[in-house]
């Protein structure tokens, strides 16, 4: 196309930016300081730009683990069988989830982990103010934590004996959603350690527990319904 | 795990082959979000959801499409949703630059000095720039010239036309040639005064 006028470089532009050096758009450019100006910032900005986009950035890992918590509980993830094998090393604690949890009645379950969200919503959220130092904070945030892990704790170092089963690959099943669950708690107070303050960090951990909360209220009512 | 591969076991709710998926395009997604909304916190939710609409819907993704432009489809709309609900603080959608409307050429600064992009922009500043733009324009402009996509590219992510994609970059680039000339008068401006308070100083 023919660059005669300013007009004809506007439109010569995008193709201008992307190198195409058009003999007329160039004698243009001599006589024009303005559009030689445009076509300087133009290329600029291009460069600036391809060079930010060279830059790609990975999210962190709380990303994925959230997100297959949430594929899980959408029952989008249906495991595979050679995802449900139980492990050979553990025969003897195969079957305490199952066991444990057919025995527990469900609103024992879910009063448990409500009073645990509940003293987890105030050690996150109200008292933390700029006032409050970070050691203070951790603080804080362990003694409402340490009732949970206790329970918690106490629930997986005192397998029931039962004699109403779970379907082993349920089991299974189960217990790799818990030690998913665990693995992004673990990784959200590791991000709250290292940014005490940050809200962020404190709602991922919240959400963290409360999707805990969630799959063990669901593990209840199975063993429920087993009954 | 080839990628279609990872597609049809996805379908059937495989794990392995959605970490797969998400192994795959996690980075592009994310840069994506980062780079629209400039916030780490928003762009990881972004990109959960992004990633959380295309598992929801791939038992529909019948491959006429390559998956990555759907994908990116579903992360731009997931982005473009969240700024358009925050509009409120932000510039509108029809913001236009037009050229001078006399010659139809570019605009020219009256009585200002003679500023040049080439060597005074960088990264903060272009980013500065580009998170005033009204999100239309961001999307082309961050899927062109940052992410690398060609217009026919866009126009399916974006589901405009070729013609449409080119007419929105050409203004997103005049607009962001806009607000980085403001930034650097505005640095002219805070250099004289600086300069004029040390001469005053030495007076």
């Amino acid at each position: 196309m023919a660059v005669n006028n300013c007009k004809d470089f506007v439109t010569h532009l995008e193709a201008w930016t992307e190198g195409e050096r058009h003999p007329d758009a160039q004698v243009h450019l001599r006589d024009c300081a303005g559009c030689r100006s445009l076509a300087e910032d133009m290329d600029a900005i291009r460069t600036e730009a391809l060079s930010w986009g060279a830059q790609e950035s990975e999210p962190h890992p709380r990303v994925w683990t959230s997100l297959r918590t949430r594929l899980e509980q959408e029952g989008l993830i249906r495991f595979p069988e050679a995802e449900v094998a139980i492990p050979a090393a553990r025969p003897s604690t195969e079957n305490w989830l199952s066991s444990f949890f057919a025995r527990i009645p469900r609103p024992a379950l879910a009063g448990a982990y409500l009073s645990i969200l509940i003293a987890l919503g105030f050690a996150l959220s109200g008292p933390v103010s700029k006032q409050t130092n970070e050691a203070r904070w951790l603080e804080g945030t362990q003694i409402a934590t340490s009732p949970l892990s206790a329970k918690l704790n106490s629930f997986e170092q005192n397998p029931i004996a039962s004699d109403r089963d779970l379907n082993p690959a349920v089991t299974a099943s189960l217990q790799q959603n818990l030690a998913i669950v665990d693995n992004y708690i673990s990784l959200c107070e590791k991000s709250v350690q290292e940014e005490p303050q940050s809200e962020v960090a404190r709602d991922y951990l919240y959400e963290a527990y409360q999707q805990k909360a969630e799959l063990l209220a669901q593990i209840g009512e199975r063993g429920e319904n087993i009954q | 795990m080839p990628e279609a591969e990872a597609i049809r076991l996805a379908q059937q709710g495989s794990a392995p082959a959605f970490e797969r998926l998400y192994r795959l395009h996690n980075r592009r997604v994310y840069s994506l979000c980062l780079r629209m909304v400039s916030n780490t916190a928003e762009a990881e939710d972004l990109t959960q959801e992004a990633f959380l609409q295309l598992f929801r819907k791939i038992a529909t993704f019948r491959g006429e499409s390559a998956f990555s432009t759907w994908l990116h489809r579903l992360a731009v709309n997931v982005v473009l949703m969240r700024l358009r609900k925050k509009s409120g603080t932000e510039a509108s959608l029809d913001e236009m630059t037009e050229p001078d409307e006399e010659s139809g050429g570019p605009r020219r600064d009256f009585g200002g000095p003679d500023l040049r992009l080439s060597g005074s922009i960088d990264r903060v500043n272009l980013q500065r720039a580009v998170e005033q733009l009204p999100p239309g324009y961001k999307s082309v402009f961050v899927l062109h010239d940052v992410q690398g996509y060609e217009h026919n590219e866009i126009a399916k992510i974006m589901e405009c036309s070729i013609g449409n994609s080119k007419s929105q970059l050409h203004k997103a680039r005049m607009r962001l040639r806009e607000l980085l000339h403001e930034v650097l008068r505005s640095k002219a401006r805070d250099d004289r005064k600086a300069a004029s308070a040390d001469a005053g100083g030495e007076d």
